[in-house]
């Protein structure tokens, strides 16, 4: 039913966007005038044939990614409303940016003689700026679906530590994707260095990448993977394939731990995910280990094997309780 | 992974982790192909010689429930070996026996008992 009403919704927005510039190519200039500076001057060209098919696709992305999001809502409600509602935001704020800016960029260049002609009305930027924000946070609110129960109502998992026996835990994981990110940005470092070193080629848009490729690996080097370890000193987890930094987190702040699904959309994307109260290391969806702080907050961390580190943590916070 | 070692156990450290890595993968930690975490990870969050994980993990190899791969690391050949499981179990019971005075006698007459 909801995946329905968002299929149906995103094809009349991708008609609309179809029937739209196509009616009116005849009145249009070439090329058109697709960006506007201050005071409505434009400043910014692009054939109609470009013009038509960024619109179109920009907007077929977002209604692919609200349609991914929606579905994968609706199948657990209960645990992860948070990926649907986004979904319902995305499907209708971007729906009515995306018909926004195709609509009054055609309705500026109507009937222009050329492209320095068109001219932006003044509230069009402001509108496209704010309607479309407020509507997906309406959407957001109405597709929110109901509260999930956070926390598992079941006895976390434990498991039985006899005396004078040591346990440990260790896990790791890492997504193939982001390490194989990382490993291209090293690899075109290495080219761009040598080829500006030895002279081959000088500056201009090689030197501008390397920061970028220079980013990239620095930040590929500390969330590409993740290992984790749980031992009667606490829980320690390390960034990176070097496995530093390390945060380390002992035992006697932790209130509990237990492991559950939780996937990207819901947390807000892949990497490092804060919001208050809750932080999440998210390398790739599924299997999730949660800490539960003494202080309220969570931590959770995509990772392999979690039920059993969950299990031991609760043990050794147990055990701390006892002794 | 989860590994226990059991301080009291007087068996040579690196049978010991050997057979705490058997108990893992035997409890389904791992299936085959999966990798297990570096040998390093392993020494350091067990505060041991890694060359000490090192041998046990060559033990498990000619096993045949551990296969080496250059630039892949250690990952899992095969489903832990039944036996090897419950003798590794039995080893536990009778340690367990010993600390509450019993004698290997007393557990295989309580075995007899369970039949």
């Amino acid at each position: 039913m909801n995946i329905r009403i968002a299929a149906l919704s995103g094809a009349a927005v991708t008609a609309a966007m179809v029937a739209l510039p196509l009616a009116t190519r005849e009145r249009l200039p070439e090329p058109l005038a697709v960006h506007w500076g201050p005071g409505s001057v434009p400043d910014g060209t692009a054939s109609f044939a470009v013009f038509f098919t960024a619109q179109l696709g920009i907007w077929v992305l977002m209604w692919l990614f609200a349609l991914t999001a929606v579905t994968r809502g609706a199948g657990r409600e209960a645990t992860a409303p948070a990926g649907a509602a986004g979904g319902w935001a995305l499907l209708a704020g971007g729906g009515l940016l995306a018909l926004g800016v195709s609509g009054t960029t055609v309705l500026a260049n109507l009937d222009a003689a050329s492209w320095t002609g068109a001219r932006l009305p003044a509230w069009a930027p402001v509108a496209i700026a704010v309607l479309p924000l407020a509507v997906a946070l309406a959407a957001a609110w109405l597709g929110r679906g109901r509260p999930g129960e956070r926390s598992p109502a079941a006895e976390p998992p434990s498991l039985r530590l006899r005396p004078g026996q040591r346990a440990v835990w260790v896990s790791r994981v890492s997504n193939p994707w982001l390490v194989a990110l990382t490993g291209a940005a090293a690899a075109g470092l290495v080219v761009a260095g040598v080829l500006l070193l030895t002279g081959i080629a000088t500056g201009g848009p090689l030197a501008g990448l390397v920061p970028a490729l220079a980013l990239v690996l620095l930040l590929g080097l500390f969330t590409s993977a993740v290992r984790a370890r749980v031992t009667a000193d606490g829980v320690a987890i390390g960034f990176g394939p070097l496995g530093r930094p390390v945060r380390r987190i002992s035992l006697a702040k932790i209130d509990r731990a237990w492991s559950e699904p939780r996937h990207p959309s819901q947390v807000g994307g892949w990497g490092l995910r804060g919001v208050p109260g809750g932080s999440t290391i998210m390398l790739r969806g599924g299997d999730c280990l949660v800490i539960r702080y003494r202080s309220g907050g969570e931590l959770a961390v995509s990772i392999d094997d979690a039920g059993r580190g969950a299990a031991l943590i609760n043990a050794l916070v147990a055990e701390r309780g006892v002794a | 992974m989860l590994l226990t070692l059991d301080l009291n156990d007087a068996r040579p450290l690196h049978e010991q982790v050997a057979g705490a890595i058997r108990r893992a993968i035997g409890e389904g930690s791992y299936a085959p192909g999966d990798r297990l975490p570096p040998a390093r990870d392993l020494a350091d969050a067990l505060g041991i010689n890694p060359n000490t994980v090192l041998r046990a993990l060559r033990e498990l190899r000619e096993e045949g429930l551990l296969e080496f791969r250059r630039g892949r690391g250690v990952s899992v050949a095969r489903h832990a070996d039944g036996r090897a499981l419950l003798r590794e179990r039995a080893r536990e019971l009778l340690d367990e026996a010993k600390r509450y005075g019993y004698r290997r006698e007393d557990v295989i007459t309580l075995l007899e008992e369970l039949t």
